[in-house]
């Protein structure tokens, strides 16, 4: 979690998604809890060993904390008037607004819009930069072929390219989401090529002595090896795959959560871009829960 | 059949059922073997591997040389018997296993198992490899199932099989843990059980108990030895350590620094291996002579990676 927002935020969208060397790739096989381990034992609160009552709370507590005060100087900044409350209304204010927009449905219908297009997006780079992933880091040919063309685009920013999308597949959906596709499909392609490259050599000498043939190597060990370092690139795309899509919702769209914030400012409803910045943060923090308990049911060999 | 292994048969069944170590162990060459020391090389019958003027050659990046880790070795290793194999670092002691198992051909030379010329890996051979090489997203079981998955065992089998290699190497209980679970002597325990559980004719180890403490060291080896006469397979087991190589091979073969040719086999056999077999004279006696042997060739090797740096 800790890292993914650091790697995301550092990132400029679609820029250049950090090497997987950087988070979590190395621990291929940690047997010693790395950074990445930690970060997402953060969000084990309902761990398999059971703590007793009040230091969980306690611990609740001390982690919610933070939260608290943020809200609560939201809240009374403004209210103070240390902090203009036309440019920032006080938390309650937001809260109301998300919940008028809520119960107006124009909520729903941009959330749906949003969610509809980071997935296809996101699902798309999924189902197409693993297999190529897989395929550039197991065949050498493969991999000499593309890496100049790779090496290219790697370093086009998503953004760059977004006049070209609507130039091409028009203002519509296809053109967003082909942008999140193509801001997704880096992270993911490049550390599932290192997932594969970075295979212990140890473990693929003591498969092929035991009479693995190619395929079956790949298979049972190159496979299972990269998985981790995969989901690194897929919990990375899944951030980006909102952050992107915001910003070509901002360009021209004419619903998504892009567009709420920027129509609510553009008509200055200040209240209610407030509401679309919070429902897009909690998105985002859901979904890269969503990835996260994935990932940990793929890999419990690498936490304890 | 050969002589040795029938005898080595014959004593093996005769203390059935007999599990203590002291007991078990003493079934083992306790009558010399009838041949010179040092031939390496057997009047009757095949032997199980048969290396014969092996060299294998390194194209190094960068070198303009090439670089010869091995060369002209010839040895024997005679069906059911335990050979150690010494040398000093770097002589190309792992090279040659790798040989052995067919990770690597040889540049110079054949080796034969059972009278064919070896063409790849198989399942015919075991290897325990130097570091640890689990499959660290495996529990410990599915890795000792895992050569059995290649043979195309069916899975109810697989499971029984594995069970058992389990228990075999003390590990009962410790089935589901992982790799990162398991001490290091857990996860040598289950490279071996992985290694035993297939079944192989062979069993190529290297240096697999170099990184344990002493304690565990010796337990590893007495329950080795157990394993071994237990299941009657052949071992090429590589060591460093002078002590482990007599107290564990019916033969020990030493190796020059390189390029590694094999200096000297030397057949080890003790009266008796009851009680506290390294305080026997002999044990002693044995030690010695290849710490001598040993002695020039470390002084080389050492003076040789200083100069190649
Ligand atoms: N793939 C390789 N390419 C180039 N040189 C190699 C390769 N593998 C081994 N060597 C070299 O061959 C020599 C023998 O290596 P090897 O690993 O067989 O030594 P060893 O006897 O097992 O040493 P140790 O006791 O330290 O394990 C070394 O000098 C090593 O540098
Ligand atoms: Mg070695």
């Amino acid at each position: 979690m800790a890292d993914t927002l650091t790697a995301s935020g550092a990132q400029a969208p679609g820029g250049e998604p950090p090497r997987a060397t950087a988070p979590g790739a190395g621990a291929a096989r940690g047997d010693a809890p790395t950074a990445d381990d930690r970060a997402t034992n953060f969000f084990k609160v309902t761990g398999r060993t059971r703590t007793p009552a009040v230091p969980r709370l306690a611990a609740a507590a001390n982690r919610s904390l933070a939260i608290v005060l943020l809200a609560g100087a939201w809240e009374a900044l403004p209210r103070t008037g240390a902090v203009d409350p036309v440019f920032v209304p006080p938390l309650s204010e937001v809260l109301l607004a998300w919940y008028d927009l809520l119960l107006g449905g124009q909520l729903p219908e941009h959330f749906q819009a949003s969610l509809l297009r980071s997935l296809s997006g996101f699902g798309l780079a999924i189902a197409l930069a693993i297999p190529l992933g897989l395929a550039i880091g197991w065949y050498r040919p493969l991999a000499d072929f593309l890496s100049p063309v790779l090496e290219l685009f790697r370093n086009t920013s998503a953004v760059a390219l977004l006049p070209v999308f609507i130039l091409i597949f028009g203002l519509g959906e296809t053109s967003k989401i082909v942008f999140v596709f193509y801001a997704c499909a880096w992270p993911i392609l490049l550390n599932t090529v290192s997932g594969v490259k970075t295979v212990e050599p140890l473990l693929i000498k003591s498969a092929r002595s035991m009479g693995l043939g190619p395929f079956r190597l790949f298979q049972k060990v190159i496979l299972p090896a990269a998985v981790p370092t995969i989901f690194t690139g897929i919990r990375l795309a899944g951030a980006y795959s909102i952050l992107v899509l915001i910003f070509a919702e901002m360009v021209g769209a004419k619903a998504g959560l892009g567009y709420l914030i920027q129509d609510a400012q553009f008509s200055f409803r200040i209240p209610d871009m407030y509401a679309g910045i919070i429902t897009i943060s909690a998105l985002g923090l859901l979904f890269n829960l969503l990835l996260l308990s994935v990932e940990r049911r793929f890999s419990t060999w690498r936490t304890t | 059949m050969s002589l040795h292994t029938a005898e080595q048969s014959v004593a093996g069944r005769a203390v059935p059922g007999q599990e203590d170590l002291a007991g078990s162990t003493a079934g083992r060459s306790a009558v010399p073997v009838p041949e010179a020391a040092g031939s390496g090389r057997r009047a009757a019958g095949p032997p199980k591997i048969a290396i014969r003027d092996v060299g294998k050659v390194f194209r190094v990046r960068g070198a303009d040389r090439p670089f010869t880790a091995v060369e002209g070795i010839d040895l024997d290793v005679r069906e059911g018997e335990f050979l150690t194999l010494v040398g000093p670092s770097g002589c190309g002691k792992s090279t040659l296993l790798d040989l052995v198992a067919g990770l690597t051909a040889p540049t110079t030379g054949r080796i034969l198992i059972d009278g064919r010329e070896i063409t790849g890996p198989g399942l015919d051979r075991g290897i325990v490899f130097q570091q640890y090489a689990l499959f660290p997203w495996r529990t410990a079981l599915d890795n000792i199932a895992f050569g059995l998955e290649a043979k195309a065992v069916p899975k109810k089998e697989r499971q029984d099989r594995a069970r058992h290699y389990l228990d075999l190497v003390g590990l009962d209980g410790f089935g589901q843990r992982y790799p990162h679970e398991l001490s290091g002597g857990m996860r040598q325990r289950v490279a071996i059980a992985r290694s035993l559980a297939f079944d192989p004719d062979v069993l190529l180890m290297d240096e697999p108990f170099a990184a344990l403490d002493a304690q565990t060291r010796e337990s590893l080896q007495e329950e080795l030895l157990r394993i071994w006469e237990k299941t009657n397979k052949t071992v090429v087991f590589i060591t460093h350590g002078i002590d482990e190589a007599v107290y564990l091979g019916q033969r020990v073969a030493v190796m020059t620094s390189r390029p590694g040719r094999i200096k000297q086999v030397l057949d080890v056999a003790f009266d008796s291996r009851e009680g506290d077999l390294r305080a026997d004279p002999r044990f002693g006696e044995y030690r010695h002579h290849i710490w001598t042997l040993l002695r020039d060739e470390v002084a080389v090797a050492q003076e040789q990676e200083r100069t190649i740096g």
